[in-house]
C-alpha cells in the first residue's frame, strides 16, 4: 500500500517515464542528453523519474507521455493472453505505476485495463502458488511484477511453513546467539618457583 | 454494493476471543494494512507462558512477521493446546492449581478433562492415557469425508483445531488412537478436499467482494490462506476503485459471482 516510507513505493517512483516539456527550463540541461547549452527548451522530450514528472505536471511544466508498458501494442499482447506476458521486462511495478498515472494522463481506459490484466493473471497465479512445488516456480516467477511477486511469496511461504510444521520436528529451536563454542581464555600464569 | 460476507467464527465464546488473537479477516476497506496487531514482546512458547490465561496468548500473535502472517504454524498449534481432552490417569495426584485454572485431583482409572498441553505432558511422563476425542473415530471421519466430497461449496463442521489436535495426538499418544493409519489418512484427505474448496472459492473474488466468509474453516487452514487472501483483497480493492475506473458507465460488466459458502445470508449493514 502506498506510503511515504514504503520502500517499494520509493523504488517505484524512480521509474523513468517520458515527458514533454511545456516550458523552457534553464540550468537543468542534465535532464536532456541532447541539449547543447545548460537548458531544456520547450517541446523537448525527456526522460524523468516519476516523482519529478509528477511534481512538474502539477506545476504544469511538463505533460506526461504514456509509458511504453501501457502502449497499444503491449495492451494487445496482454489482451491476447495475460498470463504469459512478462511484466517484469516491461515494468516491474506495472500496477502501481498504472494506478499513479491514471489521474495524470488523459487516457481513461488504463484503470479498467489494469484491473482486467490483474484479474486474469490472478487466476493463473492462484493455482500455481498454492501447490508450492519447486519445479514449476522458476518458469513462472520471472513474469510477475513486483506486487504479484509479493502475493505469490506470501502464499508460498505460509504453505511451506505449514508443511514444515506438519513434518514434525522439535519445537525448541536453538537460539542463533549460541553459535560456536568459545574457548574460555583463562590466563595461565607461569609457574614460578 | 453489499455483496460481501464476513469471516464468521461461529464457535464458543472462548474461540471467538481466541480468534481475535488469530487476526480475524478484517473487511478490507482501509488504506492501511489494518490486520496488523501491535507487536508484543516475543515469548518462547514452551516456557512458563503456558500457565497464562488463554486470552492473553492472543497478544503473542506478533511473534512472526506481521506483514505476512500474524501467526506461524507452531503458534497456532500452541493455541490449539488449550482444547480440553479426556484422559484416564493411572496415578493418584492432588489437584494442580494453576493460573489458568484448577485441574482436579487425579485418581487412577477415573476419567477427567484437562487441557491438551497438560495431557501431553502427563502422557510423556507415562502418567495417563489419552482418550481419543469422539470426532476422531474412523466412522465419523469417513462420514465427514463423504459429505465434504459431495458438497462443493460448504465446509463440514469440524473442531476448530482439528489439524493441530490430531497432530499432537499422533505425536504423543499414537497408541491411544485406534486404527492410527486409517485415521491419519482420513484426516489428510479431509484437509486436501477442504483446501481445494478454498482455492476454487478464491477464484471468484473480484473487486466487489468486501469480505470473504468461510464458515467452518479450521484454524490452521485460515492461517495458511490468510496472507494471500489479505493481499488479494487489498489488490482488488485498489484496482477496482471507482476513481481509477472512470468508465463504469460503459464497462457493462455483469455482476461477478460472489463468493458464498453455506447459506446465502448476506448480512445487511
Amino acid at each position: 500500500m502506498p506510503d511515504y516510507y514504503d520502500m517499494d513505493d520509493i523504488i517505484m517512483e524512480d521509474q523513468h517515464i517520458q515527458v514533454i516539456f511545456q516550458v523552457g527550463a534553464n540550468g537543468v540541461g542534465l535532464l536532456d542528453p541532447g541539449s547543447e547549452n545548460n537548458s531544456v527548451e520547450k517541446g523537448a522530450k525527456v526522460e524523468l523519474p516519476f516523482w519529478l514528472a509528477h511534481e512538474l505536471q502539477l506545476r504544469q511544466a511538463v505533460s506526461i507521455y504514456l509509458p511504453a508498458c501501457f502502449s497499444q501494442k503491449t495492451r494487445n499482447e496482454i489482451k491476447a493472453d495475460a498470463a504469459c506476458v512478462n511484466l517484469k521486462v516491461h515494468c516491474p511495478y506495472f500496477y502501481e505505476l498504472g494506478c499513479k498515472i491514471v489521474p495524470l494522463v488523459s487516457d481513461k481506459t488504463i484503470g479498467s485495463f489494469l484491473y482486467e490484466t490483474f484479474t486474469s493473471r490472478y487466476l493463473e497465479m492462484l493455482s500455481k502458488s498454492h501447490s508450492a512445488s519447486v519445479l514449476t516456480a522458476p518458469k513462472f516467477l520471472p513474469r510477475l511484477s513486483k506486487e504479484e511477486m509479493q502475493l505469490f511469496e506470501a502464499s508460498r511461504s505460509s504453505m511451506m511453513a505449514f508443511k514444515k510444521w506438519r513434518a514434525g520436528g522439535s519445537r525448541l529451536e536453538k537460539a542463533p546467539v549460541l553459535g560456536r563454542k568459545r574457548k574460555t581464555t583463562i590466563p595461565t600464569f607461569p609457574s614460578s618457583p | 454494493m453489499m455483496s460481501g460476507l464476513t469471516y464468521d467464527d461461529s464457535f464458543s465464546d472462548q474461540n471467538i476471543l481466541r480468534a481475535s488473537g488469530l487476526g480475524e479477516l478484517q473487511p478490507c476497506l482501509g488504506h492501511n494494512n489494518s490486520a496488523e496487531l501491535p507487536q508484543m514482546s516475543s515469548v518462547n512458547p514452551t516456557s512458563s507462558a503456558r500457565r497464562l490465561k488463554p486470552l492473553s496468548l492472543a497478544s503473542m500473535a506478533g511473534q512472526s512477521d506481521p506483514q505476512l502472517s500474524l501467526l506461524s504454524a507452531p503458534e497456532v498449534e500452541f493455541l490449539a493446546e488449550d482444547e480440553m481432552v479426556e484422559i484416564v490417569p493411572n496415578i493418584k495426584m492432588e489437584s494442580l492449581n494453576m493460573i489458568c485454572g484448577d485441574f482436579g485431583p487425579f485418581f487412577p482409572q477415573i476419567a477427567c478433562k484437562v487441557p491438551l498441553w497438560l495431557a501431553a505432558a502427563l502422557k510423556k511422563r507415562g502418567k495417563c492415557t489419552i482418550r481419543t476425542p469422539e470426532w476422531m473415530s474412523v466412522d465419523k471421519l469417513t462420514q465427514v469425508l463423504e459429505t465434504e466430497r459431495e458438497t462443493p461449496r460448504e465446509f463440514q463442521p469440524l473442531p476448530f483445531h482439528y489439524i493441530e489436535i490430531s497432530k499432537l495426538l499422533f505425536d504423543h499418544a499414537h497408541d491411544d488412537v485406534q486404527d492410527t493409519y486409517m485415521v491419519r489418512s482420513l484426516i489428510e484427505d479431509i484437509r486436501d478436499v477442504r483446501f481445494h474448496k478454498v482455492e476454487s472459492g478464491l477464484e471468484n473474488i473480484s473487486g466487489r467482494t468486501h469480505a470473504v466468509k468461510l464458515k467452518n474453516l479450521s484454524a490452521m487452514e485460515v492461517n495458511i490462506v490468510r496472507p494471500f487472501m489479505m493481499r488479494t483483497l487489498q489488490a482488488f480493492y485498489k484496482h477496482d476503485n471507482p476513481q481509477i475506473i472512470q468508465q463504469h458507465n460503459i464497462s457493462g460488466r455483469k455482476q461477478p459471482q460472489v463468493l458464498t459458502r453455506s447459506t446465502r445470508n448476506l448480512r445487511p449493514r
